[in-house]
């Protein structure tokens, strides 16, 4: 029957993952539920505030709004996917840097869309950096700290001579 | 790790980079929802989609989908968990007992039935559809004035009407002070409802080992041991063989204080079925039934002299509490913070206050960020009222009424010691810093173009956590316990009886600690929100109490513990422990640095060498201090606000946005500047885009994202800080900061919004709707 | 909020889509972009007992120029209309109008297909087609296609000409005339939001400068997108100054029948809406040559 469980075969974080998922299992709860990567939250399960932000092929997407079937033989990050070897993307470190979280909650989606945003637009103006993030919700830190984030990023990855290198390389 | 502005050794002041960010960076945060336990399965609510009915329910269809372990309704539970019966002993209060599952009626639309038990979340909510109600609806009781009507349906039969609490207050000769009055000034302000929306929702985990008897419940809760002692009361488990513990929560603005009804019913779940039970909220859930905030409705009486001194003011409050009261805190507790700090710095003396609290086919009132907010907005949308009425500057209103430094110690209408407070000062460097006379002619120049700017401004102070007497008042006052242990290796464990969800506790305290004792900042641990390990405390996280009294008795506790060392120290190096100082974890006679001893040798000596040391000498290295405030401490803030106001589409731009705020000395000034935003931030989405709808009906209509707006970088323009700290005269100078932003801001930018309209605005929220209605521009409906 | 079950196919061609319409059309939703239809099912709104996963069948993921405008395969993702210099060189206004959808995590995986056959009356894209006088083309479980215009596909509130077994499959946007200004104005309660009120417009000019090509199309202020025959008239004819347009915008009320919600009152919506077809009007105007 097509509601039974699927057999899923997916790239994430660089490595081969598989797993059994009904259709209606969200791609969200694949990742946390059946491969153990919660770094990946549940805010809203509506497509409204960004937590559950990961990237699928490169872009941007909530998880919460794609079934874990049509991530089959793609490729995926999570926030768990950033850092490589220990050492922090210059995204998190800018957000650490600029206490750019309180709670936490909102954080690694907040992550994954300025990544993916500084991927595609490196050294944006200022008047880019809110649109960008507007697609993520924080209830804690009034964002203006995030915003400074995104910058104190850019700054670093453009002063950096080389990235650390990710678990998975995407192209743009 | 970066450290600013601090001197070697002393990280009080410094914006130390948290500790609490790796993990939350890397996604290996802990959230309730990321905990699993084998063998567990899920729960999911079904709730009323009716807000008055009464019900009967089957089940059987629900039970029987297979992967459904159970399914209980009311019925189910009697015997299993006791009925609720919030505290009502305050003096007007009427008892409103009822169950955790809705048992013969429902009372608001998201009222909880029935618990289904399953192997996932994605079967619970399958059998939930399957479970059959009849719903037989009762006429609705949609908002205050319908509950104030004596003719209402009453929610509570055996309370007979929907009022849960009524009570009179008089301060000071209130008649005198209205026979002499001037002018006397009448505004009614409504206060809307609005909802915390923390950005995890609530949920919790149960387990029960049945070979022990004991109950673990991980829960995503700012007072754990509030939930333990409920818990056990309402499932009649021994105290003891309860172990609440809170790992990482994702904000919760006061959400997360109460033991609700759910906590009882997960627990109950996993005690009568043997398995653990996880519950997580979704976010309809949270928007519906979570619980909502700040509906009030006030109406002043202001006598005020022609020059703005307001001689006495009357109070009539209505809280709209909802159709249930939440374990443990009475709502009409919330009308009496209001009562207590509406005079805020103000110094008039004559004082009446009328409190209502009603019941109406609502979610129950939940605690939110400052939740007594309304008595700042009302004080301050009152100044400006007055000003205009009496054709004065709204500046001068408040200098004419706030009380001076050189007043201080200073008692309020109400009885409360005003002292140490900087409220005024705020306001002049506030007001310094705006350049109002500038602003007044650009006004002019743009009004004349057609373009609304307006500027408003505000000015509290709130009790952070506040002196002797107004704990004493509040019945609160507990002491709040810390405990410093200082390891075998030299490295420190810091036990804090706070819950931090976002406060940034682990970094603070380790930082207050680490000045205290001369060690490294990373050499310390903040252990937290485990029943089982840790001080009681009854409150939690919140209040804006954790900077004084966490950080108190963290403070002290370190001093407790620092004697033991010096002692020993002393007599190892020969010298008076008056004589020695600790610097990065070394212990030296002062001048003369070569005669040291590492605090890891002390440690070692004193956990696994004590016959190396003098008799009498402690076993371990641990100082507890139970800590009372102190002084207490307030903390207050001006808000400044422009705005610009599209005529067009009603729509509201926050050009400049500027807080002078004074909490005391800073532990950490990017973690002040961060509860400041925030705060600010969630005022800004009060007043311009959240509101908690219900209708006529009592449907709710406001249960999703879409629907229930929270901003988001676009909408919060940058705050700028200024800072004044009211210089120490006890070492603990940390004043709490946490809900000041969310008191503040909504007067700041209503007063703005009605001085580039010209309108007076006594109603909240203020979308571009009622923007253009308030313009005249479009008819109200 | 999971979704009920349901079976799942993910076909990689139209053909297949086709057979699978045949067998499951009453019981079926076709899934493109998710951002509208998963939310749906996540509040159990809507139970489809099958869903059709159209994100693998390629040959509808296309953006094609031609002379006379653009081609657009109903899986083509609004981000790369976004991103698209064909799109931008034949039709700006569409260009300019796909930046407001929503966010970009949304425009991401959200389809141009998607978002017309959903048609909810607040979006961006439903007016720009109408403003652009997009046509449909439809193609039928049994095979047969039809080509509807904008007014003949929008129906109703979230309702469109499409049956349970018809598959919105091509659009086609003609490029907007030589040298037409255009203009894409819309406001909404925070960033990304539906629209409480937008307007796409177009203004033509003649070789006298009066307006000979007068389109306006509005969202958020009716039932489906639309557009106002009363504000075109006005203009039509006439040069295009402060005192036409507003006369002109003036009578966009007769051509809208604004909904009242949590958002915003109809009032609202009649007077913004107004004061909305007025600046496009004029930004339009000047942007003609």
């Amino acid at each position: 029957m097509a509601s039974k469980k699927q057999m899923i075969e997916l790239t994430v974080n660089g490595v081969h993952r598989e797993g059994l998922a009904e259709p209606r299992r969200t791609l969200a709860d694949f990742l946390r539920d059946d491969l153990g990567l919660t770094g990946t939250h549940l805010g809203c399960e509506h497509g409204v505030c960004g937590a559950c932000t990961v990237l699928v092929n490169g872009e941007a997407v909530r998880s919460c709004l794609m079934f874990a079937v049509q991530a089959n033989e793609q490729e995926v990050t999570t926030i768990e996917g950033l850092a490589a070897g220990g050492k922090l993307h210059p995204v998190q470190a800018a957000f650490w840097e600029c206490h750019g979280m309180q709670c936490g909650f909102c954080t690694p989606g907040f992550v994954m869309s300025v990544y993916a945003f500084l991927k595609e637009n490196p050294d944006p103006r200022e008047e880019e950096i809110r649109p960008a993030l507007s697609g993520n919700l924080c209830r804690c830190t009034g964002y203006q700290n995030i915003v400074d984030a995104v910058r104190l990023a850019s700054e670093k990855m453009q002063a950096a001579a080389s990235e650390p290198v990710l678990v998975t390389e995407q192209a743009v | 790790m970066a450290v600013s502005g601090s001197v070697i050794g002393n990280y009080v002041g410094a914006s130390v980079k948290r500790v609490e960010d790796p993990r939350f960076l890397t996604g290996q945060g802990r959230y309730i929802d990321d905990i699993m336990l084998p063998n567990m399965a899920y729960a999911a609510f079904l709730r009323s989609p009716y807000p008055h009915a009464r019900i009967t329910v089957d089940a059987s269809e629900a039970r029987a989908l297979p992967g459904v372990m159970a399914v209980f309704t009311a019925a189910d539970l009697a015997g299993v968990v006791n009925p609720i019966l919030v505290d009502a002993s305050l003096p007007g209060a009427k008892p409103q007992p009822h169950t955790a599952l809705a048992s013969d009626k429902v009372r608001f639309v998201g009222d909880p039935i029935a618990i289904v038990v399953a192997e996932s979340r994605y079967v619970a909510e399958d059998a939930v559809d399957l479970i059959q109600v009849d719903y037989d609806p009762l006429p609705p009781v949609p908002n205050m004035e319908v509950a104030l009507d004596p003719a209402s349906t009453p929610l509570y039969e055996e309370v007979g009407d929907n009022i849960a609490y009524h009570d009179t207050f008089t301060y000071g000769d209130v008649d005198a002070a209205f026979s002499s009055a001037d002018r006397v000034i009448t505004e009614t302000f409504r206060q809307h409802r609005y909802i915390n929306v923390p950005m995890e929702t609530r949920g919790s985990v149960a387990t029960y080992d049945t070979a022990t008897g004991e109950l673990t419940y991980y829960a995503g809760t700012q007072a754990h041991n509030a939930t333990r002692f409920f818990l056990g009361a309402q499932l009649n488990l021994p105290g003891h063989r309860i172990r609440v513990i809170a790992p990482d929560i994702g904000g919760a603005f006061g959400l997360k204080f109460g033991v609700y009804r759910e906590d009882m019913l997960v627990a109950a779940a996993a005690i009568k079925t043997g398995r653990p039970v996880k519950w997580i909220e979704d976010r309809r859930e949270n928007l519906t039934a979570g619980g909502h905030a700040r509906e009030e409705t006030l109406t002043l009486d202001a006598a005020v002299k022609s020059d703005g001194t307001i001689l006495g003011l009357k109070v009539k409050m209505t809280l709209d509490a909802g159709a249930y009261q939440v374990m443990p805190l009475n709502p009409a507790l919330f009308t009496m913070i209001v009562r207590l700090v509406l005079p805020g710095p103000y110094r008039f003396q004559n004082y009446a206050f009328d409190a209502t609290v009603v019941t109406t086919n609502k979610a129950p009132y939940v605690a939110y960020r400052g939740p007594w907010a309304v008595e700042t907005w009302v004080r301050e949308g009152m100044a400006d009222i007055i000003a205009k009425e009496l054709g004065l500057d709204p500046v001068e209103v408040r200098r004419k009424n706030i009380v001076t430094k050189e007043e201080q110690p200073y008692k309020s209408a109400v009885g409360i010691a005003i002292d140490r407070v900087s409220a005024r000062e705020t306001l002049e460097r506030a007001v310094e810093l705006a350049d109002i006379p500038r602003f007044r002619e650009e006004q002019q120049r743009l009004r004349a173009e057609g373009r609304l700017v307006g500027f408003g401004l505000a000015t509290f102070i709130e009790p952070a956590p506040g002196g002797a007497d107004y704990m004493a008042m509040l019945g609160a006052g507990a002491k709040e316990v810390a405990t410093v242990r200082i390891e075998p290796t030299g490295h420190v464990t810091v036990y804090t009886a706070q819950v931090p969800h976002g406060q940034s506790h682990e970094t603070t305290l380790a930082q207050i600690v680490a000045t205290e004792l001369g060690v490294p900042f990373e050499h310390i641990k903040v252990v937290h929100g485990d029943t089982q390990m840790g001080p009681f405390t009854l409150s939690g996280t919140g209040g804006s109490r954790a900077a004084t009294m966490a950080s108190g008795a963290a403070l002290f506790a370190s001093r407790e513990v620092k004697k033991q060392v010096l002692q020993i120290a002393g007599a190892m190096l020969e010298a008076s422990p008056d004589d020695l100082e600790l610097a990065n974890s070394m212990i030296s006679v002062r001048g003369v640095p070569q005669k040291a001893i590492p605090l890891a040798q002390i440690a070692m000596l004193v956990y696994l060498a004590p016959g190396h040391l003098p008799p009498g000498s402690p076993f371990e290295l641990v100082g507890t201090f139970a800590y009372d405030g102190g002084e207490g401490g307030w903390a207050q803030a001006t808000h400044c606000c422009w705005v610009e106001i599209d005529p067009q589409t009603g729509k509201v731009d926050i050009t400049r946005y500027l807080v002078v705020e004074d909490c005391g000395t800073m532990i950490n000034p990017a973690v002040v500047e961060g509860q400041v935003r925030g705060g600010t931030a969630q005022g800004i989405g009060g007043v311009l885009y959240e509101h908690a709808i219900y209708d006529e009906n009592a449907q709710f209509l406001t249960s999703t994202f879409m629907d229930y707006l929270v901003p988001t970088a676009m909408e919060i323009p940058p705050i700028e800080i200024e800072h004044l700290e009211t210089p120490p005269i006890s070492p603990v100078n940390f004043r709490g900061v946490g809900e000041g932003g969310a008191i503040c801001a909504p007067p700041a930018i209503i007063n703005a919004i009605s001085d580039a309209l010209g309108v007076k605005i006594t109603q909240q929220p203020l979308p571009p709707t009622r923007i253009l209605e308030l313009m005249g521009a479009i008819p109200a409906d | 909020m999971k979704p009920a079950p349901f079976d799942y196919f993910a076909p990689t061609s139209v053909d297949e889509v086709r057979d699978l319409l045949a067998q499951y059309g009453d019981d079926a939703k076709i899934l493109a972009g998710g951002q509208s239809l998963v939310p749906v099912m996540a509040l159990r709104l809507a139970q489809p007992s099958v869903v059709i996963d159209i994100n693998h069948v390629h040959e509808l993921d296309y953006i094609r120029a031609d002379a006379h405008g653009l081609a657009i395969g109903a899986i083509t993702r609004h981000r790369a209309v976004e991103r698209s210099t064909l799109v931008r060189e034949k039709a700006p206004l569409l260009s300019a109008g796909v930046e407001w959808i929503g966010h970009p995590q949304i425009r991401n995986r959200a389809t141009v297909g998607g978002s017309l056959a959903h048609a909810d009356p607040a979006a961006e894209l439903p007016a720009l087609a109408a403003a652009l006088e997009a046509t449909f083309t439809v193609t039928h479980a049994s095979g047969t296609k039809r080509t509807l215009k904008a007014d003949d596909f929008f129906v109703s509130y979230l309702t469109t000409a499409l049956a349970a077994d018809d598959l919105l499959s091509d659009i086609y946007f003609p490029a907007l005339p030589a040298g037409a200004g255009w203009s894409f104005v819309e406001v909404a309660r925070r960033h990304g939001d539906f629209a409480l009120v937008g307007v796409a417009a177009i203004v033509g000019l003649d070789g006298a400068g009066n307006c000979s090509d007068v389109r306006v199309a509005l969202f958020g202020v009716a039932p489906t997108a639309v557009r106002s025959p009363r504000a075109e008239q006005a203009l039509l004819g006439q040069q295009p100054g402060e005192q036409a347009i507003a006369a002109a915008a003036a009578e966009v009320a007769g051509d809208i029948e604004p909904p009242a919600d949590v958002h915003a009152s109809s009032a609202y919506r009649i007077y913004v809406a107004t004061n909305l077809v007025r600046r496009a009007l004029t930004e339009a105007a000047q942007r003609a040559q």
